[in-house]
Formats: C-alpha cells, sequence, structure tokens
C-alpha cells in the first residue's frame, strides 16, 4: 500500500514535454479577420485623417517552456495616434515583444521603421518613435499632425472609432459610452479605469489598437470588442494622459497603488458587528499588502475605509466620482493621482475614527515574487547537465492552458496566489526545477519537474543567480540540490554535468546559452 | 480510466455480441457438466444499492442496483468483491440450477482490497454445495479460466485466457490502495466482478477489474492468492483491521552521483526515502535523505524492488503480508552509516480521506442554512469544486503533511438561501477555519464552535475562513430563528450527523 505515496507524489510532477508550447492558446493577432478587398465602389469623397498612421508590428515571445528557444513570430497590425514631438500612441499589446515595427501612412503606403520609447504593460500604452535617418522620417512626418487628447467624455457620450481601409479612406463608426469602471487590461495585477461602448465595429484590416475620437480628440484607444454584443471595452483618455504625463519629465514612474483589498459592508449583520451604524458608509479591508502604499501609512485589516483623499467610500467600496459617478476607489489612487502624491484615508478601527497620511508608491513589476508579466525578454533559466530550473512566473504558469486544478500545476499557483510565506523566506523569486533533459548526469532524474528548489550545495537559493552561484561550488566533486517536495534530494556529479553541459550547447535541443539571467 | 465492471453494467456495452454457442474448441479437455454439482458453489449475487447524496447530505441518497459473483469457500462463506456489496441495502444470492432468490448479509467487507464475505440469511439452501478449494499464484503464461456471471446472459460463463503479468497494481474501488494483482488475457466483463478464476480446479484469484473503453485489449486483473488469504486471516479474529503502511515514499537511485554521495558501496542495493509521514508507522524512524537496504532481511534493490519467492515485487510485498501491530525490521544507511530498527505496523488513516469511501452515510452540520461537510473524496467528487484553495487542500492533503493541523478540512459547503444568510452565498466551497474562537480541526469542532459565544460580541456567531476574507457574521438570535424556518423550508429532517460516535 505504500506505493499509493509513491504514485500520487510521482504523478504530481510536471510532464513539461517539448511539445508543451503547443498547450498555448494562440494568440489573437488581429482583433478582426482581414476583410475581402475586393471593393470595386470607388468612394465619392474619402475622409482622411492626418493623424492617423498604420503600424505594423512582428512579435516573437520566447516559449515559456522552453525558455532559449522562441516562438513563431506572428504580426499585429493597428492604428497609431500621432502626438506631439513626432510620437504614436499605441497600445503596449500590440509592440509586445516586438521584433521589428514599421508605421506606414495609410493612403500612400510609406514606411518607416520605428522603436519603442516609453511603455507600460499594465496600463497597455505605448509610446513609439522613429528609427530612420532623420530626413527620412522628416519626410515621412511631413504631412502629419498632432492629435490632442480630450479626457472629457461622460457617460452617454458619442465617440467615434476611427479605421482606415485599403487606399486609406477613414471609416468612421459611432459609439455611445454606456459605462465606465474599472477592470485588469491585460496584465491580472491592476484593474484601471475603462469605458465600455456600445456600437458596430467593421471587420478592417489594421483594427488591432483603433483610435477612439471625440470631436477630433483622442478620446480612447480600442482594447477589446465582442462582436456578438457590440460592446467595445475602451483604454479612455484620462489614462492616456495619466501615461502621457509621466513620461514628460523623462523618469517613467508608472502608476500607484494602494495595496489593499476590501469587501462590501452591505450585510445588515456585519455591519453590527462591525460597531458601523446605519448611516455610516465604509467598506472593510479585508487585506493589506506588504510594503504597499496603504500598509507604510498605517492601515491594517479589518479597517473600515471611509475617505480616501477628499472622497467618501461607500458600502460597495465605491466613491462619487465628478465625471462618472459611482466608480471603485482603485480609481482615485490609480486614475488621479501619481507616484510620490500624497494620499489621506480616514478609517475606522474600533470604533474610532483615524486620519492616515502618506505618500503613494507603486509596487514595482520586479519585486513580485512570481512576475506577473514577462515582455520583451526571456524568461530567465539555467541549465545544469539537463537539469532545467526556472523562475516561477505567470506566463509560465498560463502556458499550461485552462486546467490547473491538480498536480504540479496547481501546487505552483497556489504559490503564485500566496507568495507571503516565500517572500518570508527570503526568496526573491520562486526557482524550481521545470524540466529534465535527458543525459547522462541526470540518469534517474528524467520524470521530475514542478519541484521547488530549496538549497544547493548547502545554500539557500533565493533567486537563479543565487543558483547558478551555488552550483560553482560542488562539494567533494558533487552537486547536492534540496527540493522542497518528492524526491527531496538530487545528486550531480560535477565533473559530468560540466560534461553535459558542453554537449548540450549547440547540440540536439539547440541550446544557444546554458543561462539567462536578466 | 479503469471501471468497476459492477458500476458499469449499468452504464455501457449493450451492445454485446453474442458468441456462438457452439464454440466448443476442440481442445477443450475438462467438459463441465453444470449439473454435476462441481461449480455449484458459483454463485450471482444481485444487490440493491442507496448511493449516498454528498451534496444533500440529510436525503436518503440514489437507488440503484447491480449484479456480480460469488463463490463458496467454507461453510455459508461466499466470497466477492467488496464493491460488488457496497453500499448495499439487500443482497440476493441465486446458484446456477436454482432460481429462487436467497436473502444475504455481509459478513466482512474490506474496501482497501476490494473483498467481502457474505452469507445467506437461511443456510439450508446451500448446505449441499460443494465449497472451491483455494489455490497458489499461478506461473506466468499458464492457462486460468474466469467462471461468474457477466452481461450477455442469464447463466453461468466460463472465459479462458493466459496468466500475462504479476503486478503491483491500484485497486480502483477506492482509488489509492494499490496491491499485487494478476493480469490476464480471458475475457472479463461487467458481472464476472467477484467470481473466481480458476486453474486446475482450485482458485487462483478473485476477479475485479479491467479497462473500459479502447485503451487496451484483453486486459483483465483479478486478485492473487496472497491479497486473499491475507483477507481471510485478518477477520479470523471476527473484525477487519485493514492494511498497514510504512507510509514513506521512496525514490530510486540510479545516478551514480547519488550512489557515490550517499556513500553506497552496495552494489544495487538501496533505495532513497524521499518522504516519511509523521503519523505513519514509519514516521520518527526513517527520515527522508535516509537509504533503506533491507526488510526483514530481503536485500531491497535501487528500485525499490526485493525479491520474494523469486520474483522481483514491490518492497511494499513485505509489509502487505503483515497485520496491525505486527513488527518489521528495516537496516538502512543514514550519514553513511548502518543502522537498524524496528517499526510497528499501523493504518495509515489520512490517506482514506483521499480515497472513495462506502457504506458511510455523509456527515454533515446545518445551521441557518449553512452546510458544513468535512472534506473527502466523495465530497468532492459530487461537488464540482471550484475554489483553487479547496483544490490544492485536497491534492496536497498528504503532500503538505495538512492533515497534521487539520485532521478534517471542514467545509461550507453549501447556503441555504434566507434572509438571514443572504450576504454569504458567495462563499460556498471555502474551508471554514475558526468559528467564535474555536479552531476547527474537525466537524464536530463546528458544533462546539456554534454553541461556544464570542468573547466582547458574545451576540454574534463569527466564522474565519481560510481565505483572507471577511469573517462570516450572523446575529446569534437571527440565526436561531432562523434554523427551523430553513430546515421546514428545504426539508431537513436532521440538522446534524456527525456519525456514530
Amino acid at each position: 500500500m505504500k506505493r499509493t505515496f509513491l504514485t500520487l507524489l510521482a504523478t504530481a510532477t510536471l510532464t513539461v514535454t517539448l511539445s508543451a508550447q503547443k498547450a498555448r492558446a494562440p494568440k489573437e493577432d488581429n482583433l478582426a479577420p482581414v476583410d475581402n478587398p475586393n471593393v470595386s465602389r470607388v468612394p465619392e469623397s474619402i475622409i482622411r485623417s492626418d493623424s492617423i498612421v498604420k503600424v505594423n508590428a512582428t512579435s516573437q515571445s520566447f516559449s515559456p517552456h522552453i525558455p532559449w528557444q522562441k516562438q513563431p513570430p506572428g504580426a499585429r497590425r493597428g492604428l497609431g495616434v500621432v502626438l506631439g514631438g513626432r510620437r504614436i500612441l499605441v497600445t503596449a499589446q500590440m509592440v509586445a515583444d516586438a521584433t521589428y515595427i514599421e508605421l506606414e501612412l495609410p493612403e500612400s503606403g510609406q514606411k518607416l521603421p520605428a522603436k519603442v520609447l516609453a511603455v507600460d504593460y499594465e496600463a497597455n500604452v505605448a509610446l513609439l518613435i522613429a528609427s530612420a535617418l532623420p530626413v527620412k522620417t522628416e519626410e515621412f512626418f511631413a504631412t502629419l499632425k498632432p492629435m490632442a487628447v480630450d479626457a472629457s467624455a461622460r457617460i452617454g457620450d458619442s465617440l467615434s472609432i476611427l479605421q482606415t481601409g485599403r487606399v486609406g479612406d477613414l471609416i468612421v463608426s459611432p459609439m455611445r459610452v454606456s459605462k465606465v469602471m474599472t477592470q485588469p487590461y491585460v496584465v491580472e495585477t491592476a484593474a484601471f479605469l475603462v469605458y465600455e461602448a456600445t456600437g458596430i465595429i467593421r471587420s478592417e484590416a489594421n483594427s488591432f489598437t483603433l483610435p477612439v475620437v471625440k470631436g477630433g480628440k483622442l478620446a480612447a484607444l480600442l482594447l477589446r470588442y465582442d462582436n456578438k454584443n457590440q460592446v467595445a471595452t475602451l483604454l479612455p483618455a484620462p489614462i492616456i494622459a495619466h501615461f502621457l504625463k509621466d513620461v514628460e519629465d523623462g523618469k517613467y514612474e508608472g502608476f500607484p497603488s494602494l495595496g489593499v483589498e476590501i469587501q462590501q459592508t452591505q450585510d445588515e449583520q456585519f455591519r453590527e458587528y462591525l460597531g458601523m451604524k446605519n448611516d455610516v458608509k465604509g467598506a472593510f479591508i479585508s487585506g493589506v499588502a506588504k510594503d504597499a502604499s496603504a500598509e507604510k501609512i498605517g492601515v491594517k485589516e479589518g479597517d473600515i475605509v471611509l475617505s480616501i483623499n477628499e472622497f467618501s467610500v461607500d458600502s460597495r467600496g465605491d466613491y462619487q466620482d465628478p465625471q462618472y459617478g459611482a466608480l471603485s476607489i482603485s480609481h482615485i489612487v490609480r486614475g488621479r493621482s501619481f507616484v510620490g502624491d500624497k494620499v489621506e484615508m480616514k478609517v475606522l478601527r474600533d470604533g474610532k475614527e483615524l486620519m492616515l497620511k502618506g505618500e503613494l508608491l507603486r509596487k514595482q513589476p520586479d519585486s513580485y515574487l512570481v512576475p506577473p508579466y514577462i515582455f520583451d525578454r526571456g524568461p530567465n533559466y539555467v541549465m545544469m547537465g539537463g537539469l532545467l530550473f526556472q523562475e516561477l512566473s505567470q506566463p509560465y504558469l498560463e502556458a499550461f492552458g485552462g486546467d490547473r486544478q491538480s498536480g504540479a500545476v496547481l501546487r505552483l499557483s497556489h504559490i503564485a496566489d500566496h507568495p507571503e510565506e516565500y517572500e518570508k523566506q527570503g526568496r526573491k523569486k520562486l526557482v524550481f526545477l521545470s524540466a529534465v533533459l535527458p543525459t547522462p548526469s541526470v540518469q534517474g532524474y528524467e520524470r521530475l519537474g514542478g519541484q521547488v528548489v530549496n538549497t544547493v550545495n548547502g545554500q539557500k537559493i533565493t533567486d537563479l543567480a543565487a543558483l547558478a552561484d551555488a552550483f560553482t561550488k560542488p562539494v567533494d566533486g558533487i552537486h547536492t540540490v534540496e527540493l522542497k517536495e518528492f524526491p527531496r534530494f538530487l545528486h550531480l556529479d560535477a565533473i559530468s554535468v560540466e560534461r553535459d553541459n558542453l554537449k548540450l550547447i549547440g547540440g540536439q535541443y539547440r541550446l544557444g546559452s546554458l543561462k539567462r539571467i536578466e | 480510466m479503469k471501471t468497476h465492471f459492477l458500476v458499469a453494467s449499468f452504464t455501457a456495452l449493450i451492445a454485446w455480441i453474442p458468441l456462438s454457442q457452439a464454440a466448443d474448441s476442440p481442445e477443450v479437455s475438462q467438459a463441465i457438466d453444470t449439473t454435476s454439482g462441481e461449480w455449484e458453489g458459483i454463485v450471482n449475487i444481485d444487490v440493491s444499492v442507496l448511493v449516498p447524496d454528498y451534496r444533500e447530505p440529510w436525503n436518503a441518497g440514489q437507488p440503484s442496483g447491480g449484479s456480480g459473483t460469488g463463490f463458496l469457500i467454507g461453510k455459508n462463506r461466499f466470497l466477492t468483491n467488496a464493491h460488488v456489496v457496497s453500499n448495499a441495502t439487500k443482497v440476493v444470492i441465486r446458484t446456477m440450477n436454482d432460481p429462487e432468490p436467497h436473502p444475504a448479509k455481509i459478513l466482512f467487507i474490506a474496501h482497501d482490497c476490494d473483498l467481502a464475505i457474505i452469507e445467506a440469511e437461511d443456510p439450508s439452501a446451500f448446505e449441499k454445495l460443494k465449497k472451491l478449494e483455494l489455490g497458489g499464484i499461478p506461473k506466468l503464461n499458464t492457462e486460468v479460466i474466469a467462471v461468474g456471471y457477466p452481461i450477455g446472459g442469464e447463466r453461468i460463463s466460463v472465459t479462458r485466457g493466459v496468466v500475462s503479468r504479476i503486478d503491483f497494481r491500484p485497486y480502483s474501488h477506492t482509488s489509492v490502495d494499490n496491491h499485487l494483482a494478476i493480469q490476464v488475457d480471458a475475457a472479463i466483463n461487467p458481472g464476472n466482478s467477484g467470481g473466481p478464476v480458476l486453474q486446475g480446479g482450485k482458485v487462483v484469484g478473485v476477479a475485479f477489474q479491467g479497462y473500459s473503453g479502447q485503451v487496451a485489449q484483453n486486459v483483465g486483473y483479478m486478485i492473487p492468492m496472497p491479497v486473499i488469504k491475507r483477507f481471510l486471516k485478518d477477520i479470523e479474529d471476527g473484525t477487519y483491521d485493514h492494511y498497514v503502511d510504512l507510509a514513506a515514499s521512496n525514490f530510486a537511485i540510479e545516478n551514480p552521483a547519488q550512489v557515490k554521495a550517499l556513500g553506497l558501496d552496495t552494489e544495487g542495493q538501496g533505495v532513497l526515502i524521499s518522504d516519511v509521514e509523521p503519523a505513519g508507522s514509519a514516521g520518527g524512524i526513517l527520515k527522508a535523505g535516509d537509504v533503506l537496504l533491507a526488510i526483514d532481511g530481503n536485500p531491497v534493490f535501487n528500485n525499490g524492488l526485493i525479491r520474494v519467492d523469486g520474483d522481483l515485487v514491490d518492497m511494499n510485498e513485505v509489509v502487505e503480508r503483515k497485520f496491525a501491530g505486527d513488527k518489521v525490521n528495516i537496516e538502512f544507511l543514514r550519514d553513511r552509516k548502518r543502522q537498524t530498527e524496528t517499526i510497528t505496523l499501523k493504518r495509515f488513516l489520512p490517506y482514506v480521506t483521499l480515497g472513495n469511501q462506502y457504506n458511510q452515510r455523509p456527515r454533515y452540520i446545518v445551521s441557518a442554512g449553512l452546510v458544513f461537510q468535512p472534506m473527502d473524496r466523495n465530497l468532492m467528487d459530487a461537488n464540482d469544486m471550484r475554489n483553487p484553495l479547496t483544490s490544492y487542500f485536497f491534492d496536497n492533503y498528504m503532500t503538505d503533511k495538512l492533515y497534521k493541523e487539520r485532521p478534517e478540512v471542514v467545509i461550507l459547503t453549501n447556503v441555504l438561501p434566507d434572509e438571514v444568510n443572504t450576504y454569504l452565498s458567495s462563499y460556498r466551497g471555502s474551508i471554514v477555519d475558526e468559528i467564535n474562537g474555536v479552531k476547527i480541526r474537525q466537524l464536530k469542532d463546528v458544533k462546539e464552535g456554534l454553541a461556544a459565544k464570542n468573547a466582547g460580541k458574545e451576540d454574534f456567531i463569527v466564522i474565519k475562513l481560510l481565505e483572507n476574507d471577511r469573517p462570516l457574521v450572523l446575529k446569534r438570535a437571527l440565526a436561531e430563528a432562523a434554523h427551523p424556518r430553513i430546515m421546514q423550508t428545504y426539508n431537513i429532517s436532521e440538522d446534524a450527523y456527525l456519525g456514530n460516535e
């Protein structure tokens, strides 16, 4: 019966195969299929916009499971908005992992290579500039005029979505803003302001990113479109303006966050328990993130937040925005404030009101134990004689697809959701054995994968750099790897590992390098 | 992937192609005269079943039925599979030449090895039947026949094949037990379950499982004699004490660096101990990193096998044949030093939670519409648990030794909607950590917690979940007033079943 354990534990290991990347759903590279261009009718008067260019990007990400390899390249085509200083605004998604970006004049088809000037993947906005000779750039921008940003849109306003036809003609589709709320853009960690608008968007080429205008000024960028319900989700001007303002001083700081989890307080019994009188509004703080703004100013779990800055908080965790009405309090911080701004929070604690004050911070993307996203670089890895070590990231987990209900994937996902315990151990990243390539030095370990690494040669492993360092110090010619789980201990012969490392470089598995630590 | 024949007989295999009766192969040596009485001890067992409802645990469950095979091994003692008579409300025996149904009852049932003994309530009808003789382990590639009452007809059926493989296999009845099993290529079909597999007129196994679907051809399994004999010995004292377990997992030592690092000078001997359950038999004696060299004097090879009766089998076979309270001597290497220890064997309970359980009424507590149930496989299978923390707890209950802190993980499985709990419905599926300051380590703690007064907030019932959510709060007076109303509305007659304690 004891074999039971072996079976249970062994089945919990990852079955990372070299075809694992196929499990990743193909990215929807174009928002909509390209229309059949056999439109014979010649429009009598072509409407044009002199503030819009086509943006064609080729992107290629690294394989999360085979980190030395790149996925097949894909193309994304959208429309960019010309801003002052010959800068082009697009969504960050448009140029994520880009290998080549070019701008194209819709009518003449003239092209110009471009590069990313600034990008924020959480806020999903990017600025491009030309990467060509000045004279070519001059010529390209000669007929273009910058578009102004207009953050005044409200619920009920009419907006226009701009698309270009085959010959550069402008296609204008009306949209009406029906809802304003907050939700994550492409990265799940942060919710931002969005407009939801209803209307029909045509299937045209270059629709991955589309400008949305109000009276000739930029009101939003298209984030996603649900063509069944004809609902467009728009990345609104206030967020674009925030990004542009932040970029101005040359030092990009990003969007601040509070770092609290809140719960509603509409439940009368709960309100009575908390000592909230009938007329008291406010939301219950059920979690405070370590080292985030809220913790730094003294917010504690169990507090009831009554107001933030000048806005009172209701029992849903919303405030009354002067422009949009009821909106999540996250927008007070993320949308209306900058990193370094003062914040004031009034909380109810033990029946007493407290005023807490301090500065707003941003949780830096690289400060996560499990990074929520990795763009424009390959995942870190270390190969030792066939053992592939990686740092856990959300893209790694997402590459397994939907089913994460059991085994090592569930265990790793659990760590990603509950990083606190591991952060307390002093880990900066979560290093784990992700796969094993069959070499003589890893004989017997081929079926492993998914085990968290605790120590190597007695040294604590806080990230891959620490692991690479520890592997330089074998004891009596042997490396000892201590794993958090089954089978707990692996031993490797240091000399045979070096021999296998040499064979792996450029060998059957096409390894160009034994590690990537960035 | 594996399925019980009994269960499958209700669902699939309707498109059965009848084989010609004229299949009298020229080589049939022992034609059986069915009136001679030689096989009269092989009986059909018809069962009425009540499958417990873990979603509405206060309900009786779903009535169902099935049939299998059993055979006489002693005076009014019929051996069959546990899965044939699991959750039975009525058991009836029929012999091959007598259509009369004879009511029977279960004497012993061993879910961990899928065996049971039943007896007829009135033994007189079976007094003249010949019991079947028990044999030994058949050799590979020797001929066996499976006899029973599988689907495809009413009368007794015989199929023939050879012994294909002898190996440790998972027993799918509980899904967590592994024992020795013998694979045969004789057709074993739904209804064969519990029937004898014979060689030279003697029983060499009990047919019990196979593969469903198209994954394999001609693969059937029988429970071999060592498992059957162990069961029969275990029940000699009138109770079944279950299998015992070392509760340690091992990892094959194949890597030369591992051999060197662990200081092994024994060519091919010794397996790495990679995990030891603290609450199991080996807890506190073996530890991860030890190298197990021998069990009861049998050398353990680097892949965890030992040689028993000339065959290589899993080292656990030594433990498998022992009983609760028996001892086993182990020799192991720790920090390059040879040591010996004696382990007293016992059953390891936490793993039972992870397997299918039978003949049990679901345990629960309902209070003000909140339904509390202990986490186990039956519950997890009945509810499509999408709460990631609950899935994690179930999947890692042993890996992370979660059983140490929570012998039972209590889940708020349902919130029966009422005015009093209307804000709590979204917390369904969460793990309950504390009620009114009482730590919830098992279901009965819920009862204690609900009765406890919350210091400083006596008027409230405060339930803390394991998630970093808000506490669930009910005003005691409102909850108490709502409770009878909810019980009546949702047709619940008892507000708790805590088991026979």
